[in-house]
């Protein structure tokens, strides 16, 4: 929701909105969990600031909640005075007089400031703001009349500060993509200055106040947490850098200026202690082997071309009939049969001789009866001739019947 | 890395291996390969994985252009079966090989072309070979040998050349 309306947005000015609302969010989140409020988006910290503008503007009286509005005039009415309700709930606004009906309010000037550091802040990721803070405390230890105490908190707080610091990049470098990392670590990390500076206020701590050692090796130990945070994000960073060549470390858009905004010299600059190898080629084992089995391919298998098949095309093959056995065991079958229609099987057999000539012969019958073309089959009946002297010694009862002649006698 | 190391680095990878007097100093990170006749010294730069030649494969982007690449690289792989005699030691210095050796195997590789264009052809990549350095020769002598950047393929690449080289007649 955007309104204070007018163009659209370029992508990095959403990009600048983004990191203003993450930092307020950040800082105001607990306030405006409470009370319902959590800024959404830089639409309504623009609000916020118009409302603190207005009550700058309006003098002595205070204002109303209708002047305000009113004041606010572009903004939609509704949505300044919710934002209203909630600056006066975290007492960023209140009554000129405390009494229940009393309508004019009056700003403080420390949320105005606060708004103001953190739009500065989420620009300059906070950095300057702590060069600054950084400075104030070495005066402060260097004042002549300060006490241990004085010491005592300045150096508390900034081990604190250091320690937040160098948690905050140590869970990233350690535990997110490393898009994230990049993302956060630009408002973090940075320069020794800051530990240089640091070190400087402890320097002049620990020399005034020798018995503050405990305190200053709180201090050392976030400091070098602090260092050892920045190695190992920087060391992410790079590593990923270095495996996917990426260029992401930075936005598009500042390599896209870059490359226009610069003359041939800047350009040129960039490769300035780059050696490059000699155009050499170069054969991987891979590239040789591949090369190898081609030309072996190409070498060894070679396919006749097609050959026309006009006229010269052979002849078709004559059909050739199914080997078949039709013919003997038809002649076999009219021996047996003679000019009979039927003949017992055990007499075939006996009069085979030996089992394995009539093994044979029974082959043959079984195959008489299942030629689908010969008229003969074996019937077969319930009585079995048994002889223990013959070769089998017994033998079923049954016969092979011409089946024409079988259909006739019915 | 000293002045001098920084300059011999550039020159080494800016103009690729080259000869120098045994006896003469060599930057930190070089390797040294010793001619067979101890006569000079050959220093190739000791690369790391990430920084090696093939890394351009990895990243899909074109290498140098090498003209007729297929047969070039047959006539490396006929070139390191001939002259690579110990294929379990180690691919430097190896030994000379006769031009017709080569020849033949190459042919053994190659599909049945005729014989003037084979040689054209062979010739033509062992001049190429031996202008980037990764043979040596002798256009007097007909002597092939392996130059010094055969020097740079590693342990792993070695291992499927030898591969390659076992498949090979001969």
């Amino acid at each position: 929701m955007r309104v204070t309306g007018g163009t659209e947005p370029t992508l990095d000015q959403l990009a600048g909105d983004a990191a203003v609302v993450r930092l307020y969010r950040q800082v105001f989140a607990v306030l405006a969990r409470e009370s319902g409020a959590m800024i959404a988006d830089s639409g309504m910290l623009d609000v916020d600031e118009a409302i603190l503008d207005a009550f700058a503007d309006a003098g002595r009286e205070g204002l109303t909640l209708d002047q305000a509005v009113a004041a606010c005039r572009p903004l939609d009415a509704r949505l300044v005075t919710r934002r209203f309700e909630v600056l006066r709930e975290y007492g960023a606004i209140s009554k000129v007089v405390d009494r229940p009906n009393e309508r004019f309010h009056r700003a403080a000037f420390a949320p105005y400031v606060m708004l103001l550091f953190l739009r500065r802040m989420a620009e300059q990721g906070g950095q300057a703001e702590l060069h600054q803070l950084l400075t104030l405390e070495h005066v402060n230890v260097q004042e002549p009349d300060a006490t241990a105490e004085v010491g005592r908190t300045s150096v508390s707080r900034l081990s604190r500060i250091f320690r937040h610091l160098g948690n905050e990049l140590a869970i990233l470098a350690a535990g997110s993509t490393a898009e994230t990392l990049g993302d956060h670590a630009q408002l973090l990390w940075g320069n020794k200055s800051l530990i240089t500076q640091a070190e400087h206020v402890h320097a002049v701590v620990i020399e005034r106040w020798p018995q503050l050692h405990g305190e200053c090796a709180t201090l050392r130990l976030a400091l070098a947490a602090y260092g050892d945070a920045v190695e190992t994000a920087a060391g992410r960073l790079i590593e990923q850098a270095g495996t996917t060549r990426a260029l992401g470390l930075l936005p598009v858009e500042t390599w896209v200026s870059f490359a226009r905004g610069s003359d041939a010299d800047t350009l040129a600059g960039v490769l300035d202690g780059f050696v490059f190898d000699a155009p050499a080629p170069w054969f991987s084992p891979h590239q040789l082997t591949e090369a190898v089995e081609s030309g072996r391919q190409t070498g060894g298998a070679r396919q006749p071309p097609p050959r026309p098949e006009a006229g010269a095309a052979p002849p078709p093959e004559t059909t050739v009939a199914p080997a078949d056995d039709a013919d003997h065991l038809r002649d076999l079958a009219e021996r047996l049969l003679g000019d009979t229609t039927s003949v017992p099987v055990t007499e075939v057999l006996d009069d085979s001789g030996d089992w394995p000539a009539a093994r044979r012969v029974l082959a043959d019958l079984t195959a008489l009866h299942h030629h689908p073309d010969l008229p003969y089959e074996l019937v077969w009946s319930d009585g079995l001739r048994i002889d223990v002297t013959a070769s089998p010694s017994w033998t079923s009862h049954g016969s092979l019947v011409r089946v024409a002649d079988a259909e006739a006698e019915k | 890395m000293s002045d001098d190391d920084a300059l011999w680095w550039a020159r080494l990878r800016s103009g690729g291996p080259r000869p120098v007097s045994p006896d003469s100093a060599y930057p930190a990170g070089v390797r040294r390969l010793v001619e067979p006749d101890a006569g000079a010294v050959w220093l190739v730069p000791d690369l790391p994985d990430g920084a090696r030649p093939d890394v351009l494969d990895e990243l899909g982007l074109p290498g140098a252009h090498v003209d007729q690449r297929g047969d070039t690289a047959r006539v490396l792989a006929a070139c390191l079966r001939c002259c690579w005699t110990e294929p379990s030691g180690p691919v430097w210095p190896g030994v000379g090989a006769q031009l017709d050796d080569v020849a033949t195997a190459f042919r053994s590789i190659t599909d049945n072309r005729d014989e003037r264009a084979l040689h054209a052809a062979l010739l033509g990549a062992v001049r190429r070979l031996a202008g980037s350095g990764w043979l040596i020769f002798d256009e007097d002598q007909r002597v092939v040998r392996l130059g010094p950047r055969v020097a740079m393929w590693n342990a792993a690449e070695l291992s499927s050349l030898r591969e390659l080289w076992r498949s090979m007649p001969r």
